[in-house]
């Protein structure tokens, strides 16, 4: 038999093992594998598409830097179009091949806990750079996030309104899991700090003309307005309080922290606070290599939810890490679960043993002339 | 509760109406290819987004006035309407033996692939634009401050009421008193017939398709502008509500479908004062229902058969 055979006969057979799911001992060269599942298409791909930027920066520095132990670390990136029943189609999908030893994603709450209930059943750790409603998390010990959940950041900016001032303040809030656990925190936590709340507002998520709403806002005449909802929907909603001259002073949730909010929103996006995880203008220096490294690659400036996904990814790599190349599902999840201040771009972050939920420190912002700025 | 009456609720009246004239400027064009020509076309709402993305391109590329931004982006639209006739409509009416006319399963094969050339679009449009809210210049939004006393309307508002008025106008005016009005009705009333007398069916179809459109992409630049975003999702919520309000008014009806997008923008936005906004699709779809239940030939119109 000529060499050339006998290298295909080789080859016809390992693609045959492959085929029938047989997994071959991993090869020095074959990369650990992990799964990543975000809406690359449909009405939050842009979200989707800025996770994939950031996560590909930090997997390129990982593998320069030698991956684990000498072994490199593939993404496989599946869209779930923000879909619950897409998500959960991909977690299986993910659980399957058995190739692959952890998962990253959803974007939102409510495809996250979908898929949850999968990567619960199966035993496989996922880790969500944004799911932040507080059930999320209580899936199952294999469900862990990198963003502070509004029990967290609720709290956090209710003391905070109460010591500018207001008495009383509006909600306006999107009706999906994490608006509606959003704003229950915030009232929650307002309540608890002696203000009122005049009312919850919910709006359908694609909905654009809030006019009615912040009609019936005025109406009831709050201190201040506090709104639950993603920049792009806070752009229109604030152009719009400002052409129905509602002059409350306005705080939001950290999802309207993006220098799109002040492009789209213009000057009505004034003097809006917000707390936040990610600063770009932070000088440590791993902010610092992070926002030029994201500028020159995709020639934007990263957001908030840029970084979560880029701190997301680093947690995962640095559990695989420490896990070793020939780790289990089970041991990436413990690894992942002893996480203790990694140092990302969004704040030293460990993971709590038993709730599985990060701790971080929040900064105070608010959008002064068309600019982010710290406050304190 | 007679304090509920004030200014307030003028206002809530105000929003009401206005966004029942976005409504209602979507369903002209919509009523038009849809409800006159009886075909059914789910790429409206694409056709609305191509127009506000062409008028968007237009005001960053050289900022010209309003006017010239309309016609550009109806121009466009018109051109885009053409294209969609000939992608999705064309191929399925190829046969013109009296059964395939006549047949249903035709008919509603446009329904698919109207729906296909829709997603098609909206989809490419997310490729070469991305998902995001486009950023529109501040100086070219229809957003300015209108106070009347306590009240506050924008200069939106008020183009987007003159364009409703003159589509309005324009189309009851071509459909009554010229002769591609004409030949428009008797296509939608007989298609065998019209080109028994000698009608230029095709001809006659590619003109509505070209009109509708062009209003249609009236209506996603104006919108656009005064809503403060364009984005490739946003044909979506509008084009359901006008086909609502086309329901409601009776399908064949362009001033029915006015007055039930004017209903439903009012309904939407005085429920909002009394329930939670997050309900306030259903007000659409109950009003639809109720309609549908005491007049099944809508608010304005009168017996056909339909789809």
């Amino acid at each position: 038999m000529r060499p050339e055979f006998k290298r295909l006969k080789t080859l016809a057979l390992a693609a045959a093992a492959l085929a029938c799911g047989y997994a071959a001992p991993a090869r020095a060269a074959d990369p650990l594998l992990i799964g990543y599942q975000m809406p690359l298409s449909g009405d939050y791909s842009q979200y989707g598409e800025m996770f994939r930027n950031a996560a590909e920066l930090q997997l390129k520095a990982f593998n320069a830097a030698g991956g684990v132990d000498g072994t490199p670390v593939q993404i496989l990136y599946e869209d779930s179009k923000n879909d619950p029943k897409e998500g959960v189609n991909i977690a299986r999908k993910f659980a399957d091949n058995p190739r692959i030893l952890a998962a990253l994603g959803d974007f939102s709450s409510t495809v996250s806990m979908a898929a949850g209930e999968v990567y619960a059943k199966v035993g496989m750790a996922q880790l969500s750079q944004t799911a932040s409603h507080p059930e999320f998390t209580k899936v199952s010990k294999y469900q862990f996030r990198n963003i502070t959940t509004q029990a967290y950041e609720g709290p956090f900016t209710a003391k905070w309104i109460r010591q500018t001032g207001p008495k009383s303040v509006a909600i306006v809030s999107i009706q999906n899991d994490w608006g509606i656990s959003a704003a229950e925190e915030f009232a929650k936590a307002f309540k608890a700090e002696g203000g009122s709340v005049t009312g919850i507002e919910y709006f359908n998520p694609g909905n654009r003309d809030f006019r009615s709403i912040l009609t019936k806002v005025a109406r009831a005449k709050p201190d201040a307005i506090y709104l639950c909802m993603f920049y792009e929907e806070a752009a229109s909603a604030l152009q719009q309080a400002k052409q129905l001259n509602v002059k409350a002073p306005v705080f939001s949730t950290s999802s309207l922290y993006s220098p799109k909010l002040i492009e789209l929103g213009g000057d009505a996006v004034n003097g809006v606070r917000m707390a936040s995880t990610f600063v770009p203008e932070n000088p440590a220096p791993e902010v610092q290599g992070f926002v030029s490294n994201f500028k020159s690659a995709y020639g934007n400036a990263p957001n908030m939810f840029a970084a979560q996904a880029y701190d997301a990814v680093g947690i995962m790599l640095a559990a695989l890490k420490a896990a070793g190349p020939k780790a289990t599902r089970e041991q990436v999840r413990d690894a992942l679960a002893a996480t203790t201040g990694y140092p990302g771009v969004t704040g030293k972050t460990s993971f709590d043993p038993q709730t599985r939920e990060p701790a971080k420190t929040l900064a105070k912002m608010v959008v002064e002339n068309g600019q982010f700025k710290v406050i304190e | 509760m007679p304090d509920f009456f004030d200014a307030y609720f003028a206002q809530q009246i105000i929003n009401g109406l206005s966004l029942g004239l976005v409504y209602a400027l979507v369903a002209i064009g919509f009523t038009l290819i849809f409800g006159i020509l009886n075909v059914v076309n789910f790429a409206h709402g694409e056709i609305y987004t191509v127009g506000a993305f062409a008028g968007l391109l237009l005001i960053v590329g050289a900022a010209p006035p309003l006017l010239a931004v309309v016609l550009f982006a109806m121009a466009v639209g018109a051109a885009a309407g053409v294209g969609l006739e000939r992608l999705a409509f064309r191929p399925i009416r190829r046969f013109s033996d009296e059964a395939s006319l006549k047949s249903r399963a035709m008919r509603e094969a446009t329904l698919l692939s109207s729906l296909a050339v829709s997603i098609v679009t909206r989809e490419l449009m997310v490729h070469f634009f991305s998902g995001e809210m486009q950023v529109i210049p501040q100086a070219a939004l229809l957003q300015e401050v209108i106070a009347v006393g306590p009240l506050t309307l924008t200069n939106g508002n008020l183009f987007i009421f003159g364009a409703s008025v003159v589509m309005l106008g324009g189309l009851q005016f071509m459909l009554y008193r010229t002769r591609v009005g004409l030949s428009i009705r008797a296509v939608s009333n007989n298609v065998l017939g019209a080109r028994h007398v000698g009608i230029d069916t095709n001809r006659t179809i590619v003109a509505t398709f070209a009109i509708g459109s062009a209003l249609g992409a009236a209506a996603g630049i104006l919108v656009g502008l005064y809503n403060g975003n364009i984005f490739p999702y946003m044909g979506f919520a509008p084009g359901v509500k006008a086909f609502v309000a086309m329901v409601m008014g009776g399908l064949s009806s362009i001033p029915g479908a006015v007055i039930s997008a004017l209903l439903l923008g009012v309904s939407e936005s005085v429920a909002t004062d009394f329930i939670s906004a997050g309900w306030k699709d259903m007000i659409a779809y109950g009003l639809l229902v109720v309609t549908l239940i005491f007049f099944p030939q809508g608010l304005f119109g009168h017996g056909r058969e339909r789809v």
